[in-house]
């Protein structure tokens, strides 16, 4: 993987520090990436999820969107998931909960994948 | 013997470093000139990213030897910040005179003390001099493997020109084919085109146009990319290209299976190019590349050219270009049209445009125009399945309008701005600006040029590609 994506494995591992964040070679040089362990409140069940996605080869210049959760999370109210969400859809061989938070204002000099990851599990705990 | 060195310097650049060095006092002023490098099958280049102007009195100072030096700790300052920043460390004064120039034997004296230990200091170099009159420039260039020849600095800017350590010789060059156009820009303009090597990437409808034009105006060097084949949709558009270059008999049958052979045996858009290429010109140089430019491979053909143009729709390519332009110090220029198609298939906004990107601050840089999303960029690097799985691709079946007559109005306008800065002939005032004509209005309007201080490509931080070549990745795939 490129130089570029390591540092935002690492930055991703620090940020998470004490949780399971696996990565995976992408063969054009970007990384599959899966954080296991992440709370995204009480309005779902289960309540804790993984979080995966793709950081391209291309990164920073690339966005990193969409990123994916367990097929099983349910709002606990009973309602439909948020129109962000969709699915389950295929990732990776597996069902998932497709969740596309585009950033229309990425900047390559700013933005990075872990703030982008925080930013899209604040945004599930809001909905 | 190695390649003799050249220097690639911006206009923004250069300019301040003239006025530096001749502000009309006719007495001599010093300054360093970091560079980075691309090593290339034409030699080596060095490529000006700062410039640290020298002041007179504090950092050029009264010589022990000669008339002046650079001080102990300018130098020392410089230096390291150059091994730092892995860049080149160019000592720059200048002498009087007009049209040539060379060091005095004490420059020479000078050199061969101080180098060596400058080499190793700055990781390996290369470290030199130059010395400048008001129309030439000399060099003398020490790498670890000793002290190399220097060649010639271009100035890249919306006219690109050329200086020597003395005046060239006059071009022999008179081809009859090419009597009407040189009445325009001389013999010396035809034989300064029949020098230069230009890369294209993307040979279809706008690519191959400029691609047979190019080879009309007797370009010396065409470079072109494009892995795709010709297929029968291309037939109106892509220049030359046949029902036999598409194997149409094959391609157009019901048979899938005859569909699939079709295809295969289907001509490279890049093979038509040159075809036409050599019928323009039987001497042209033609490399018909057979390759994608997100290959590091493949992008490192173009990190050579003089001028290099996009023609492709990919995003992924666009981000390539516009890191090759400067990282390279490349002028460049990315053409294409646009059809806005609204629901129910109307048609709303036609747009061409002509974007000029020259490698410096305000000098057009995609990124800073917003022109390479990166939201695109993600999605481009995914497989078909994956596309479709998430749901990017609606309808594999709709496919953008493309039309020839549109093509030309963006390829026309580039190729014209190639032709003009490399003879010289804009006037001084003209703004390489972006483009866009509204086809439909019959209006064409020029875009505010936009900069970012902090851009990765064309920015001064320190994170920015700008001029330093070989020394940083292009946003390429990995090699496998």
């Amino acid at each position: 993987m490129t130089s570029e994506v390591e540092k935002a494995i690492a930055e991703i591992r620090h940020a998470f520090a004490g949780r399971m964040v696996e990565a995976e070679d992408e063969p054009q040089g970007g990384a599959y990436v899966i954080v296991d362990g992440v709370s995204i409140g009480a309005a779902y069940a289960p309540s804790v999820t993984w979080f995966g996605f793709l950081i391209s080869f291309q990164y920073p210049h690339a966005d990193v969107y969409p990123h994916f959760i367990d097929p099983q999370v349910k709002r606990v109210d009973g309602g439909s998931l948020a129109s962000g969400f969709s699915g389950p859809t295929d990732w990776r061989g597996r069902p998932v909960i497709q969740v596309s938070r585009r950033s229309n204002r990425w900047d390559p000099t700013v933005d990075t994948a872990v703030a982008k990851l925080l930013k899209v599990i604040e945004w599930v705990k809001e909905q | 013997m190695s390649r003799p060195f050249r220097l690639t310097i911006d206009q923004v650049l250069f300019e301040k470093l003239y006025r530096h060095l001749f502000p009309g006092d006719r007495d001599e002023h010093g300054a360093v000139i970091a560079a980075g490098i691309g090593e290339t099958d034409r030699g080596p280049r060095l490529l000006a990213r700062e410039v640290f102007l020298a002041r007179d009195g504090i950092d050029y100072v009264p010589g022990k030897l000669g008339y002046r030096a650079l001080s102990a700790e300018f130098v020392a300052h410089v230096a390291s910040y150059c091994a730092e920043q892995n860049l080149s460390y160019l000592a720059v004064h200048c002498h009087g005179g007009t049209d040539s120039v060379e060091f005095s034997d004490v420059d020479f004296q000078s050199h061969e003390r101080g180098y060596p230990a400058l080499v190793d200091i700055t990781k390996g170099g290369p470290v030199g001099a130059l010395v400048f009159a008001e129309r030439a420039v000399a060099g003398d260039i020490w790498t670890m493997r000793g002290r190399h020849a220097f060649e010639r600095l271009t100035v890249v800017g919306p006219s690109v020109q050329t200086l020597f350590p003395s005046p060239p010789l006059e071009p022999q060059f008179s081809n009859s084919i090419y009597d009407r156009q040189a009445r325009l820009f001389g013999d010396v303009g035809q034989h300064i085109l029949s020098r230069l090597k230009v890369g294209i990437i993307g040979l279809g409808g706008g690519g191959s146009l400029l691609s047979e034009w190019l080879s009309r105006l007797g370009i010396g060097h065409i470079v072109a990319v494009d892995f795709d084949q010709v297929d029968v949709t291309n037939l109106s558009r892509v220049i030359d290209a046949s029902r036999w270059d598409a194997k149409a008999w094959l391609a157009q049958r019901r048979n899938p299976w005859l569909q699939k052979i079709g295809r295969r045996f289907a001509r490279l858009k890049v093979d038509v190019a040159r075809r036409v290429a050599k019928r323009a010109n039987p001497r042209i140089q033609y490399d018909a590349i057979d390759g994608d430019v997100l290959e590091e491979s493949t992008a490192r053909l173009l990190t050579d050219v003089d001028f290099l143009f996009l023609a492709s729709d990919s995003i992924q390519s666009r981000l390539v270009f516009n890191s090759i332009v400067h990282q390279y110090l490349i002028p460049g220029a990315q053409i294409g049209a646009k059809v806005s198609v609204g629901e129910n298939g109307r048609i709303e906004q036609v747009s061409v445009a002509t974007r000029p990107v020259l490698p410096f601050p305000g000098g057009g840089c995609l990124q800073c125009h917003e022109l390479i999303p990166a939201a695109r960029l993600q999605m481009e690097s995914l497989s078909d399945s994956e596309r479709r799985a998430q749901r990017y691709v609606d309808d594999e079946e709709i496919v953008d309008p493309s039309v020839i007559t549109l093509n030309v109005l963006s390829a026309g306008q580039a190729a014209n701005d190639l032709m003009m800065m490399f003879t010289g002939l804009y006037q001084p005032m003209v703004q390489l600006s972006h483009q866009i004509g509204f086809v439909r209005e019959r209006t064409r309007s020029d875009v505010e040029s936009r900069s970012r201080e902090v851009c990765l490509d064309c920015g001064n931080g320190p994170s920015s590609r700008r001029a330093r070549g070989d020394r940083v990745r292009l946003p390429c795939r990995m090699p496998s």
